[in-house]
């Protein structure tokens, strides 16, 4: 057992690139896997952007990469952009051999290349679009309301990161030409490359990037809701949601596997077949995080589920799990931990949301041989009281 | 910096690979192919039993792939692990991904399904439902109606997964261990571990498969129901192009199909345009499928009618280069995480080929040349397509 233990360990380390440049830029060489996926996480977001102005950043983002589209195209390479709260990601997936062009181009876009008019019209008209249509989402308009919730209506990260379909269509060519100057710097960037890859074949990399610690804007302490926040939201079903904040010295892992377990106890069931859908997620950004728990269920009991939520999570601060129960759950915890981490690109997305977090360029993507029963109980323990948030049509407040 | 084609090799490294015992012998084991990719502690294993269904039974494999699959779902979720059951045209599959450390469990859990299902009158009910559903989805939306009347059209001998009705019927009322007996033999089974495992603790863990249980069910007909008497929905003019190219060297017609798909693509950007190499033990063969709005299917059609042709006249070396260097990382991308991986080494292996024949695949894609597509074109152009139309539908006006 412990032969595998180590195994694992050697597995999931991170090799630090040894160079001046370390904490920018970070390789996890892995013979044998067939492609090589490159992470570049810039720190802006929501936080730096003017008001009237939400979501410019997405906006940058995908406006200064789609004029690269045809090149990564050519290489057979695939780029995703995702706007996060405090930052935005860019993900390309490439072959061995196309991989430091891929990158280099995602690179010289974003650090050299001015804006495109032409293309920054095209992504406003789509991006536009493409709010407009997720603002009748239910999933979208819970996260919206929990983001509110947790962080507080002034906070810039209580706001949806991608901004609305009104302020993307306010933001001019000039205004992103500007912001793209502003706030897609080098100081701001970390990188993560994941593959087939030699650790001297990042030095390309190294011209894009500036020494020392990442730029952040910072950001005010949030201000969550001290009461339950409820939403009226036009559906035959209810979504109730538990957010948990924590610290930025939270046992992070010990959070996974408490959410997996909670989460687990409140799902559908033999015993509880009215739970349509159930989620458990560990969002982690500098100075803290949030464990969130969701379920969607019959609009008359959202308020019996939203406790049956908190005493889910109760349940393990209360007593420590005895040994054999916390090793079976331990053993699926480890298998679906592992699986979130099977393609390249995840554990690029990792590596370097690590290194954005806590300047970490080595050890394991993911902590788990460490973990114990009593590490578990302590990360429940240290739990607060979850802001809670209601989305649904509530059909008994209304007959009141 | 790494050697490229150093990576290329890591990338598709030849496996370790232990082949069947002969059909017979004393003791057969299952063909093993390991590749061992160390990125993260997590194996993948697939297994697959290369048998057609039985006469008159079309459909059986994958009914008992709906009776097993809850229960070896159930095992898996306990480590955390994710379970995938197909029936393609060359095996019935399953796919579990879980834990490197978890192996032997993983290869029990997996062998259970080596044996036939021992189903209550419900479950088998509930399966012959799904797989009833399954089966008429197959002929009620168009892409899928268009590949299927292809498929049957070029490989009359590849019945459909999902099977037919009457040979439902019959595995209503049918002894299912028969019909597994009929199917089942130690030596057909194909075992592919990618991960971060080695050869040996592979085969320890798949040492002990199940003996062939005797003479199984009688063979019978299976009677497919005629396409052109189904109606499927349609927003659009579908229409498909299906050419037998048994003959044709696998890299080139490969090549080939992805040559034509992009002349096609350049040519119809209003339409939705597919070109696939089909590839089973059935034979090989090339299908083109085509989506367009009701008011350009007519000059579509011109368009598709003369593609060969056209992509013939306007064929260069460097086309054929960028094409098959686009295949080939493709297939990279593809099978970047082992599950994947253990899909593409799989295909092959379930087609009766040799271990290493994907990666003498993918280097065989590297050198084709002009001439060799040329020569595929020239296979394709001489040959009768198959045809298969289906015209959008129109609501009748009161």
């Amino acid at each position: 057992m412990r032969i595998r233990s180590i195994a694992a360990c050697i597995a999931l380390c991170v090799l630090p690139f040894p160079a001046a440049a370390q904490e920018r830029v970070v390789v996890r060489p892995e013979p044998g896997t067939p492609v090589v996926a490159a992470e570049v996480l810039i720190a802006v977001g929501p936080a730096d952007e003017a008001a009237g102005k939400e979501g410019i950043t997405y906006l940058t983002a995908r406006s200064v990469t789609a004029p690269i589209v045809p090149i990564l195209d050519s290489l057979t390479a695939q780029l995703t952009v995702v706007q996060h709260k405090d930052a935005v990601s860019f993900t390309v997936i490439a072959a061995p051999d196309t991989w430091e062009e891929a990158t280099r181009t995602l690179l010289v876009a974003l650090f050299r290349d001015p804006v495109d008019s032409l293309a920054t019209v095209r992504e406003r008209t789509a991006t536009a679009a493409e709010l407009e249509a997720r603002e009748a989402s239910p999933a979208d308009a819970l996260a919206r309301q929990v983001d509110a919730a947790v962080f507080g209506q002034a906070h810039p990260w209580g706001r949806a990161a991608v901004g609305t379909a009104a302020s993307v269509r306010r933001v001019r060519v000039a205004d992103v030409d500007a912001f793209l100057r502003a706030g897609f710097t080098a100081d701001r960037a970390v990188v993560a490359i994941v593959g087939p890859v030699d650790p001297e074949a990042a030095q390309a990399l190294r011209g894009f990037m500036d020494p020392g610690p990442v730029r952040r804007t910072e950001v005010d302490a949030p201000a969550p809701a001290d009461r339950p926040v409820r939403q009226q939201y036009n559906s035959i079903t209810a979504w109730v949601a538990a957010v948990y904040p924590f610290d930025a010295d939270a046992d992070e892992e010990a959070l996974r596997m408490l959410a997996r377990l909670a989460v687990e106890r409140v799902s559908f069931g033999p015993l509880r077949p009215q739970v349509y859908d159930s989620r458990a997620e560990v969002t982690r950004h500098a100075g803290g995080g949030q464990l969130r728990l969701e379920l969607v269920v019959p609009p008359r009991e959202v308020e019996d589920w939203a406790e049956r939520l908190s005493a889910a999570v109760a349940e393990y601060a209360g007593e420590a799990l005895g040994e054999a129960q916390f090793s079976s759950r331990l053993r699926r915890f480890r298998g679906e931990r592992m699986l979130e981490l099977e393609s390249p690109e995840a554990r690029a997305r990792a590596l370097a949301r690590r290194v954005l977090v806590t300047g970490r360029t080595t050890g394991a993507l993911a902590d788990l041989d460490g973990l114990t029963a009593e590490r578990l109980h302590r990360a429940a323990r240290a739990l607060g009281d979850p802001v809670i948030v209601f989305l649904g049509p509530f059909v008994e407040q209304r007959r009141e | 910096m790494l050697n490229l084609a150093v990576a290329f090799a890591v990338a598709f490294a030849a496996p370790d690979t232990v082949p069947p015992a002969p059909a017979g012998a004393a003791l057969a084991e299952p063909a093993i192919v390991v590749l061992r990719q160390p990125a993260l502690p997590i194996v993948a294993l697939r297994l697959s039993l290369l048998a057609d269904d039985p006469p008159g039974y079309a459909g059986a494999g994958h009914l008992m792939q709906h009776l097993l699959l809850p229960r070896l779902e159930e095992r898996v979720a306990r480590v955390g692990g994710r379970v995938q059951a197909i029936r393609t045209s060359d095996a019935v599959v399953y796919t579990v991904v879980g834990p490197a450390a978890e192996l032997d469990y993983l290869a029990e859990t997996l062998r259970g399904v080596l044996r036939a299902p021992a189903a209550g009158t419900g479950e088998l009910l509930a399966a012959a439902a799904a797989v009833a559903q399954e089966r008429s989805a197959e002929r009620e939306i168009a892409p899928q109606y268009v590949r299927a009347a292809l498929r049957a059209r070029l490989f009359p001998a590849d019945l459909p997964a999902a099977g037919t009705d009457a040979a439902m019927a019959r595995l209503n009322t049918a002894r299912l261990d028969e019909v597994w007996a009929a199917m089942y033999r130690p030596e057909r089974v194909s075992i592919v571990a990618v991960g971060d495992v080695e050869i040996a603790g592979v085969r320890r863990a798949f040492r002990d498969v199940p003996a062939a249980a005797g003479e199984g069910v009688a063979p019978l007909a299976d009677t497919v129901r005629a396409f052109a008497a189904d109606t499927p929905q349609a927003t659009r003019g579908w229409f498909g192009r299906g050419w037998n190219a048994p003959g044709a060297d696998p890299a080139a017609l490969t090549v080939t199909a992805r040559l034509l798909r992009n002349h096609l693509r350049r040519r119809m950007t209003r339409s939705a345009v597919d070109v696939e190499h089909w590839w089973t033990h059935h034979g090989q063969g090339l299908a083109l499928v085509v989506a367009t709005a009701d008011s350009l299917v007519p000059v579509a059609r011109r368009t598709v009618e003369g593609s060969l042709a056209g992509l013939r006249d306007n064929l260069d070396e460097r086309l054929v280069r960028d094409a098959a260097a686009s295949v080939r990382r493709e297939m990279l991308f593809f099978a970047r995480t082992p599950e994947r991986m253990a899909d593409v080494l799989g295909a092959f292996s379930d087609r009766g080929e040799e271990a290493g024949s994907a990666q003498r695949f993918y280097a065989a894609v590297a050198r084709v040349t002009e001439d060799d597509v040329r020569a595929v074109l020239e296979l394709l152009l001489a040959a009768q397509p198959a045809v298969v139309e289906v015209p959008a539908q129109r609501l009748n006006r009161r």
